[in-house]
């Protein structure tokens, strides 16, 4: 047996580049698809970590009022007899310039079931050394690097910040990352707190109601970073399961051309007495031989590629979400076996189709390669009622998914892309292969170019898979770019439409009624734009189709509808026209909601909702709709006097707009002067800036992936070229001693790939506008609450027709340059030797 | 070494059923050598492949070494090719990716039966003795078919099937090829079963039988063709 499958293996000796590009396959695929998985599997890690921290159920007391509780607060109501427990939040820089964050807990008040308490105590020697000082710092041992500690001396180390030394460090595994937790006293004297506490929890539904002049957030309201980021991680996780298909498109590619070529050396072992069972177990053994090697290479690919990616991953997941992920990778054992699992199933798929075929082929007909070519015939009937089938599967896909509510479906929306593209792959071949039958008839009165496309049609069958993995990576790719394209133009217009302050200042909360009014009798200010901000619950709708209960918590904005902001802010849908609506606003009448809610709730303009308010309900009118990029929760937006009025809203921050010729820096000053300086006043530029720099770093990552993807695909391209090299020379032999020139056959080779790509790529451009709409239309909609208008992009299109000849250009460069430099002697002493 | 009894094969063809053979007998002893001839599309290589066990019959029963072909599994099929048999192919099918000396010991090997002595004599007769290293695609038609022949004998089969050995040589070459062939074949003790259409490769041989409609017909002595020897 061993001999047996070495001859097997021989072939790759003598054919390097075929294992390379099988190895290469497997690598990409592996290694992208791994990377991606880590980069989810330790950012779930950090997710579970947070929630068992936070959604263990603390229900959150803080002041109406928006200012600090104190210690005396927490006092008075412990007094009370009221449950609750203390809590300090700050944050603290860290050697390397990222932020840490500081919990103070006192673990005697909090409920015991607690993540806190857990991470505070085991045992009451443990507690005391928590309680007392020097106290202790509960810290993960992925925060250890961000401290600049060595693992191995973290116990009891007691790192050295700005603000201080820290408490003896105690490693905590459970700890989410970046994350410091310590007793109360030494968090306050760390954060230079005194009396100020950040909120105080208390046992799940413990609390009724809250006491008087503070606001009860019930646990169960707090969303979770896991469910915020889900449909993030699941955009991830579709790019990479792409990026694997068209990985293994080239796996399969080139297992196909390996046994091609070896059908003689089959037929022979099998006339020298290997039976055909012992002969597809060996080559299911190689294929599982390739695959560990492949697989392997491409998990460690991929966990680099993770630890690369991470931390731009963990900026935008903290910028977008607020979700705190470790920017070291933390794998689970699972992830390794899952890696492996995946890469050598795909492997199994995509080989399973060339066992099956080496098993049904008869030893007597094995070494005929005219065997496998007839085969391809009922092949590409096969694909065309394949792909009808799926396209019939995606018609019906569509067809539920139109009658779902809007933003439902997201997997089914996959499931509807997935089908697409799979049914396009499918019906390539049998359309080119129509096509060049119909060009061959056209041009039949010019010989050479007849040839040229009977030879081509003798290539599709090896050429078929690497043109289908270029159609699913240019169409993904345009798709992608459109939908990343147009929703960069859609948020800088929104930017620009939201922005119109040209300062923001966050006074503190007990100063924000005299901060406005010294402001609005500053010389430099022409309007001044208050918000404010409250939670409510969401409690009944009242729309044409009758009433609801939905029972949601809505976040409630308030804004200044004046002349500033009246004109520019941006309204997607109004009941009777903008005027009408910013009147209803602008009186209290009504509300606007945002787009999330909206198509969360189905709710439209001239509906009716009842918000729960410290006086009891309050039900407003929906004048308006609008977009809210970036925000993941549902909002309503009221008048910010209402707003203060009605629902007690705490103060958030003021929108300063200049007067013509103002003298900013004497503004500036002024503010300074009243202790409201860098930190508390914002440029409308810098949050411009900020916003757009958090949308790029949102991108990166799928529009790397995308075009790994383009890369995978011309490389299935090369690997198919490079493999039928030898036997393409041997079939223009016979040209060149006709009297065709080398050079002409090099160009007509160029050609050849060239045009056909091109065609590929042509075909590219309505499916990746068809995959663009579906990603902005069901996509984007059921996963970030949003819709956002489709644009194609005219220089997109004609990237992915350059792009598309350029990959087949480059791709058959090699082969042709082989050619070129090819004897014109040893061609025909080739084409003899067979 | 080699029975064929009332053996009948037919293929389905567009055209309907084509009997290819029809109830034919033939006995092979052990270090016997027998040419079969016949016209093309007579059905000689059919009958090569059953006596290969690479094809069953209809009707009939093939015994090779007396165990009938049809009462065997495809995988005792192939240990009995690889154990008993040695198949010399007109196209040679050598395998490119091997070396002359790994594809010449590659059937010895599969079967475990590679006497190192036996093979340096056979690279020592066959003249491959410094084309060892190099490739199949390296040799001339005559090196490839001595390659051939040093394959199918490197396990010193009991019995050796050869499909048109000389058909792809000129005409010297040939005879050099098919000498070397019928010494080696009697060095190893090995019988010998040649398809052919050549009468002059025929005539060296023990017995020669002509397949004509699906028949065998034994050659009578006056038309037996003369050795060219």
């Amino acid at each position: 047996m061993l001999t047996a499958l070495a001859t097997l293996l021989s072939h790759y000796r003598r054919h390097p580049g075929q294992l390379a590009m099988l190895l290469l396959g497997l690598w990409v695929a592996g290694a992208l698809w791994s990377g991606v998985q880590a980069i989810n599997a330790s950012a779930r890690d950090s997710y579970a970590r947070a929630e068992a921290l936070f959604t263990t159920g603390l229900d959150r007391l803080e002041r109406r009022d928006g200012e600090p509780l104190t210690r005396a607060d927490f006092l008075r109501l412990r007094r009370a007899g009221l449950p609750v427990s203390p809590l300090l939040e700050g944050a603290l820089e860290a050697p390397d310039g990222s932020e840490l964050r500081v919990i103070g807990i006192d673990p005697l008040t909090l409920p015991g079931d607690s993540a806190f308490a857990d991470a505070s105590s085991s045992s009451q020697g443990e507690l005391t050394a928590f309680l007392t000082p020097p106290w202790q710092t509960r810290v993960a041992p992925d925060t250890l690097p961000t401290l600049s500690v060595n693992a191995r001396e973290a116990t009891g180390a007691e790192p050295r910040l700005d603000e201080g030394r820290l408490p003896p460090l105690v490693l905590t595994p459970a700890l989410p990352p970046g994350t410091l937790v310590m007793d109360i006293a030494a968090a306050a004297a760390l954060l230079d707190s005194e009396e100020r506490l950040s909120r105080l929890v208390t046992a799940p539904g413990e609390l009724e109601r809250a006491p008087a002049g503070l606001v009860l957030t019930p646990a169960d309201t707090l969303v979770s970073p896991g469910q915020l980021t889900e449909s993030f991680h699941l955009n991830l996780t579709a790019m990479a399961l792409l990026a694997l298909v068209v990985g293994l498109f080239i796996v399969q590619a080139a297992l196909g051309l390996a046994l091609e070529q070896r059908l003689g050396m089959l037929r022979t072992l099998r006339a020298l007495g290997l039976s055909g069972r012992a002969l597809v177990g060996l080559l299911a053994l190689e294929l599982l031989l390739l695959g560990l090697a492949g697989a392997v290479a491409g998990i460690v690919s991929g966990v680099w590629l993770a630890r690369v990616l991470l931390p731009d991953v963990a900026a935008t997941l903290g910028s977008l979400y607020g979700a705190e992920v470790a920017v070291t990778l933390n794998l689970p054992w699972h992830y390794w076996f899952g890696g492996l699992g995946v890469t050598l199933g795909g492997l199994l798929l995509a080989g399973s189709g060339v066992l099956w075929r080496a098993s049904k082929l008869s030893v007597l007909g094995l070494g005929q390669a005219q065997a496998w070519r007839a085969g391809f015939v009922r092949q590409l009937r096969g694909m065309a009622l394949a792909g009808g089938a799926v396209t019939a599967a995606g018609l019906v896909l569509w067809a539920w998914l139109v009658r779902q509510p809007p933003g439902e479906g997201l997997l089914a929306g996959f499931g509807l892309i997935a089908a697409l593209l799979l049914a396009s792959a499918l019906l390539l071949s049998p359309l080119l292969a129509l096509a060049l039958a119909g060009l061959g008839q056209l041009v039949r009165r010019r010989p050479l170019a007849q040839w040229a496309m009977a030879d081509l049609q003798l290539q599709l069958p090896r050429l078929a898979l690497a043109m289908m993995a270029l159609l699913i990576a240019l169409s993904a790719n345009l798709g992608v770019s459109s939908m990343v394209g147009g929703f960069r133009l859609t948020f800088l217009d929104w930017l620009d439409q939201r922005l119109v302050a040209d300062y923001y200042l966050r006074p503190p909360p007990e100063r924000f009624d005299a901060v406005q009014a010294w402001l609005s009798e500053r010389p430099e200010v022409a309007e001044l734009l208050p918000t404010r901000h409250a939670d409510a619950t969401l409690l009944e709708i009242e729309g044409t189709d009758g009433a609801r209960t939905p029972h949601l918590p809505v976040g409630l904005y308030g804004i200044t509808p004046g002349e500033s902001l009246m004109p520019s802010w941006p309204l997607l849908a109004t009941q009777a026209g903008r005027d009408d609506a910013w009147q209803a606003f602008a009186a209290g009448e009504a509300a606007f909601v945002n787009e999330q809610l909206a198509i969360d709730q189905d709710l439209a303009p001239g509906d009716r909702v009842t918000l729960s308010a410290p006086g009891g309900r309050e039900t407003l009118a929906v004048a308006a709709v609008y977009p809210d990029y970036g925000n993941t929760r549902g909002e309503v937006l009221l008048a910010t006097p209402q707003l203060a009025e009605r629902f007690a809203a705490a103060p958030s921050s003021i929108g300063i707009v200049l007067a013509e010729g103002a003298d900013e820096a004497a503004l500036r000053d002024a503010l300074r002067q009243r202790a409201l300086g860098s930190d508390t006043l914002v440029d409308q530029r810098e949050v411009k800036r900020l916003s757009i720099e958090i949308f790029e770093r949102t991108f990166t990552i799928t529009r790397a992936l995308s075009v790994l993807t383009l890369g995978v695909a011309a490389l299935a391209l090369l690997a198919s070229l490079l493999a039928q090299a030898r036997e393409r020379r041997r079939q223009l032999a016979p040209l060149w001693a006709l009297g065709v020139p080398r050079a002409r056959l090099v160009a007509i080779q160029l050609a050849q790939l060239g045009g056909m790509s091109l065609a590929v790529g042509a075909l590219a451009v309505p499916l990746g506008s068809v995959l663009a709409l579906g990603l902005v239309a069901i996509i984007n909609v059921a996963a970030f609450g949003w819709r956002l208008p489709l644009h194609v992009f005219t220089g997109d299109i004609v990237l992915t027709l350059a792009t598309a000849t350029a990959v087949a250009l480059l791709a058959a460069l090699l082969p042709a340059a082989r050619l070129w430099r090819t004897p014109p002697r040893a061609l025909l002493a080739e084409e003899s030797d067979t | 070494m080699l029975e064929f009894r009332q053996v009948h094969k037919t293929y389905a063809t567009p055209q309907g059923p084509l009997t290819v053979l029809a109830g034919v007998d033939l006995r092979l002893g052990s270090g016997e050598s027998l040419a079969l001839m016949g016209e093309s599309g007579s059905g000689k290589s059919t009958l090569l492949h059953l006596a290969a066990g690479l094809d069953l019959p209809d009707a009939g029963e093939v015994l090779v070494a007396g165990r009938s072909i049809s009462a065997l599994d495809e995988p005792a099929r192939a240990r009995l090719r690889r154990d008993t048999l040695g198949l010399v192919f007109q196209q040679f099918h050598l395998v490119p990716s091997l070396s002359v000396l790994d594809n010449l010991r590659l059937q010895a090997r599969l079967g475990g039966r590679e006497r190192a002595e036996w093979t340096a004599h056979l690279v020592q007769r066959l003249g491959l003795s410094d084309l060892e290293r190099r490739y199949p695609e390296q040799l001339s038609g005559g090196q490839q078919q001595r390659l051939a022949i040093g394959r199918a004998l490197a396990p010193r089969p009991a019995l050796l099937l050869a499909d048109e050995p000389t058909g792809n040589l000129d005409e010297t070459t040939a005879g050099e090829v098919l000498e070397l062939l019928l010494d080696l074949v009697r060095e190893a003790g090995s019988a010998l079963l040649m398809v052919t259409h050549s009468p002059q490769v025929a005539a060296p041989l023990d017995r020669c039988l002509r397949l004509t409609h699906g028949r065998l017909d034994p050659l009578a002595t006056d038309d037996r063709p003369t050795s060219h020897r």
